[in-house]
């Protein structure tokens, strides 16, 4: 046993850390650069950020007074939970991470990754990575200008509330649900963009999952990325129409629990990633 | 201790075949590439590129066991070190200047930057893209795209190059300076692997042939060699002399000569002999007659353009 | 060769007139879209719940059927206006999906694969495209959606007595322009997407987010800024409220949400306008370099 351990922690050591850290350092890069600062990245930049905007004009536009906060309250809850996480951040990583492997397939270019001296595992997780960072900064930056527009008009009072009051805790629930949401559906959508030439279909069937969800037995209700998100919502709000599903309370998750759960789902998907890349084969005539 | 250096320096294909589905891509390839200058000839659809697709690990065999030097492209890092691919997708990733994308690949290898720089400005000097490296990749003509590809697969100073219809495109100076630099690096020791439909340049440099049609291996080795052991076709001598039509008549007296042509400017005659040794016998008694001055002798279809038509035909099924 | 000798013609065999040429487009479009399992299915799909409504209407119609089938329960079902709003809704969506599945292989793949150059340099212009793949579009969807309708109407109108048909002809005015309209709206904002996006993994996304994020950002706009004016941006919304109108039922929303069926129709048409000049800047024969 111990002889085991000693020769996997020799082995372990043995691994040119080094070289992967550069390697996935240059191919994060690469990415990263390409999500963001691109023409054909806009759309990502207004899925993010058009609500800042409306935010914006409300904030010249409308007369702000103290007893309005709740209100402001109310419709910042709905934008993070109905709006970013159903809308903006689903569609926006359905984008940016289903491009990662499935777009370089489609635009024949994936070849010169696998053709590069770099392990595939490493090239996918990097490219997770690139995408997790340029979704989570866009997301994250958004949230940040959401936050200060919406309470900023309000003067004193609203910076009381965003610092001394119930708004810290909200701002704080936010600024952890974005990068979660982020992350979860990256690390959905770049499985099934894996596992299917066109993964929009199954990105639907996963909005309709993630709608149903609350209706469901507790042990489906694992297998999603907004039921976790959902215990981790500061204010409720309750939806019309389909979106009542959402706000459906079933069983009481502490947020810390929401929180590893959801990343352990991450990890699962990610380690099965892993195993699809490296049996990855490059057949562009059937894309 | 041979055998083992053997393996490191050659490319080995055992038993190799790859099915896609039901489709046959190659079938029971057994293979053995020295260092030089290989030539992959077939038709289209023949498994040429899939040959090269398995020899980099971009499809994996459906069984059968590859090694290119002793690696194995499941060790990436090790073996993209030692082996460049020039494929022929005409397709590049997105928003990339020529630089950019010769440059990002080299620091891929974890190389720092001083020396990735240096090597993107050689490889892009070697294919006569300097000028044009900070464009867009999407603005550049089908040579120039060719030929980004082709510095990026030789940038890293591989020791293995495969190279996937690496003429296509390119206008003949382009040709002619990339045959150049082929043959080169062929002399430099380096392993190049080249499939092309332009034969007759291909063949200026090649130093074998390897035969593929149908997925099949039909043939493989030194082109004279391969030329040799189609022996049920007559082979094809030209014979620059001063009286051509004298020297078609006395070779025809032998029956082994089948086909007697006159060359186009009158100084010479193609003959088609079933047996070569005897005429060149022949051949020599001719000449210490000296009626006819003969001035030079050259085998006619000695290449890898006749072995096609040969072994492979005009219309792609192996005869 | 001299030139008596040249027995070239070029082809003075009988053609087809130039507007039927547009139904080849259709017709290759149609194929190519019907190859896919994927399409079959969801047409299967996508009529599944005219046989419940269709058993429905036969339930409602048959009070002895009524009483053995659905035992226990003495609720009549009302064939109204109703009924059949729900029965565009439920189509509606169902065309939603089938657009956002086929319109992108009727249009991505020529571009992705560069064929417009080699269609446009036949005798086809760049509208007759066009044409030719809307029509294709609009015939799938007008399979699923108005043409089933109309059928389950008339077959409601056969089961009960004479003045029902009478009474309710509005309904079927009203199936048939509200779905008319909206799988206009949906072709033509199918291949605006597929041409700009280009590949159809993207287009399939860009379909759906086209339809949703509108709708979302419209939602925003009309809570944040206090306006009933935001949910000009949410199609779907917009569309159930002038089906509601066209076949007179019930209305769906609250009094302060509704819109003006003007400032409904004028944003449709703004909006098909704008799709209508993205399917221009596109459509066009030029080599697409991947890179």
């Amino acid at each position: 046993m111990a002889d085991t351990v000693g020769s996997f922690s020799r082995s372990f050591a043995q691994q040119p850390w080094a070289l992967w850290r550069r390697q996935a350092g240059r191919l994060t890069l690469i990415e990263v650069r390409r999500n963001l600062f691109s023409w054909k990245a806009s759309w990502i930049y207004f899925l993010a950020f058009v609500p800042t905007l409306l935010i914006f004009i409300h904030g010249l536009v409308d007369r702000h007074f103290v007893e309005g906060i709740s209100d402001d309250t109310n419709v910042l809850a709905g934008i993070v939970q109905f709006y970013y996480v159903r809308l903006g951040i689903f569609f926006g990583c359905l984008g940016i991470f289903s491009r990662l492997i499935r777009g370089e397939m489609i635009e024949r270019s994936l070849h010169f990754y696998l053709l590069s001296p770099v392990r595939r595992e490493i090239l996918l997780l990097s490219k997770f990575a690139a995408g997790s960072i340029s979704a989570v900064l866009l997301f994250e930056t958004a949230m940040v200008a959401n936050i200060a527009l919406m309470y900023g008009p309000f003067g004193a009072a609203g910076r009381d509330y965003v610092f001394h009051g119930a708004g810290l805790a909200q701002s704080e629930a936010y600024l952890v649900i974005v990068p979660l949401a982020c992350l979860g559906y990256g690390a959905v959508f770049l499985l099934l963009s894996m596992m299917f030439k066109n993964p929009t279909p199954a990105a639907m069937l996963v909005l309709g999952w993630e709608a149903i969800n609350p209706v469901l037995p507790s042990v489906l209700q694992k297998i999603s990325v907004a039921s976790y998100l959902r215990h981790l919502m500061p204010v409720s709000i309750p939806g019309e129409g389909i979106f009542a599903l959402l706000t459906v309370e079933t069983e009481p998750v502490s947020g810390w629990a929401a929180a590893l759960g959801l990343l352990l789902l991450i990890a699962v998907v990610l380690t099965y990633s892993c195993y699809r890349m490296r049996r990855l084969e490059i057949r562009y005539t059937t894309e | 201790m041979t055998d083992h250096a053997t393996l490191h320096d050659r490319i080995q294909f055992e038993n190799v075949s790859k099915f896609y589905g039901e489709v046959l891509g190659v079938n029971k390839v057994t293979l053995s590439i020295p260092p030089g200058v290989t030539t992959l000839v077939g038709p289209n659809g023949s498994g040429k590129t899939t040959l090269m697709n398995l020899m980099t690990g971009l499809v994996q065999a459906s069984s059968g066991t590859i090694s290119v030097l002793g690696l194995s492209p499941g060790n990436a890092t090790e073996f993209f070190r030692a082996v460049g691919y020039c494929t022929q997708f005409d397709s590049f990733p997105r928003g990339l200047s020529g630089w950019q994308f010769v440059f990002d690949s080299l620091m891929l290898h974890g190389m720092d930057k001083m020396d990735a720089f240096r090597l993107t400005v050689e490889a892009l000097d070697r294919v006569q893209l300097g000028d044009s490296a900070g464009w867009p990749i999407a603005s550049y003509s089908k040579g120039m795209r060719q030929k980004i590809r082709l510095a990026q697969s030789i940038a890293h100073h591989p020791r293995v190059l495969i190279l996937d219809e690496p003429l296509n495109g390119l206008d003949p100076m382009a040709r002619a300076e990339s045959l150049a630099l082929f043959e080169e690096l062929g002399r430099q020791g380096m392993h190049l692997i080249i499939s092309s439909h332009i034969l007759d340049e291909v063949d200026r440099i090649s130093d074998r042939v390897v035969l593929i049609t149908g997925g099949y291996l039909i043939a493989e080795g030194n082109i004279h060699q391969v030329r040799q052991e189609v022996r049920d076709k007559p082979m094809q001598v030209l014979i620059r002399c001063d009286h051509p039509e004298l020297l078609a008549s006395r070779m025809f007296s032998i029956n082994h000569c089948v086909e007697a042509r006159l060359h186009a400017d009158g100084q010479g005659v193609f003959l088609r002999t079933g047996d070569i040794d005897q005429f060149y016998s022949m051949l020599n008694g001719i000449a210490a007659e000296g009626v006819i001055k003969i001035n030079a002798v050259a085998p006619a279809d000695d290449d890898a353009n006749a072995i096609y038509q040969y072994l492979i035909g005009s219309d792609g099924s192996a005869s | 060769m001299s030139v008596y000798k040249h027995d070239y013609r070029p082809f003075a065999g009988k053609v087809t007139p130039r507007w039927m040429r547009i139904y080849v487009l259709s017709r290759y479009g149609a194929a190519e879209a019907w190859s896919s399992k994927i399409t079959v299915g969801l047409f299967v799909l996508s009529l599944l719940p005219l046989v419940i409504f269709l058993i429905g209407i036969y339930l409602a119609n048959n009070p002895l059927a009524r009483a053995l089938i659905v035992k226990g329960s003495s609720g009549a079902i009302d064939i109204d206006a109703g009924y059949f709003l729900k029965m565009l809704e439920f189509q509606s969506w169902l065309a939603l999906i089938l657009t956002a599945w086929i319109a992108p292989r009727l249009i991505s793949f020529d571009l992705a694969d560069n064929a417009l150059p080699i269609l446009l340099s036949h005798p086809v212009s760049r509208f007759g495209y066009v044409l030719g793949k809307f029509l294709a579009m609009f015939m799938f969807l007008s399979i699923v959606t108005w043409i089933p309708c109309l059928l389950l109407f008339a077959y409601q109108a056969y089961s009960s007595p004479l003045p029902w048909f009478a009474a309710h002809l509005s309904i079927a005015a009203g199936l048939f322009s509200g779905a008319i309209l909206w799988i206009t709206v949906l072709s033509i904002l199918g291949l605006a997407l597929s041409s700009w996006v280009k590949w159809r993994v993207v287009a399939t996304g860009a379909i759906f987010a086209a339809v949703f994020v509108p709708a979302g950002v419209g939602a925003i706009m009309s809570a944040i800024l206090r306006t009933r004016w935001g949910f000009l941006l949410n199609l779907p919304m917009m569309m159930s409220v002038l089906w509601q109108r066209m076949l007179g039922a019930h209305p769906i929303f609250a009094e302060k949400y509704a819109l003006p069926t003007p400032a409904i129709l004028a944003m449709l048409l703004a909006s098909c306008v704008c799709f209508v000049a993205m399917l221009n800047a596109r459509i066009r024969a030029r080599e697409v370099v991947r890179g």
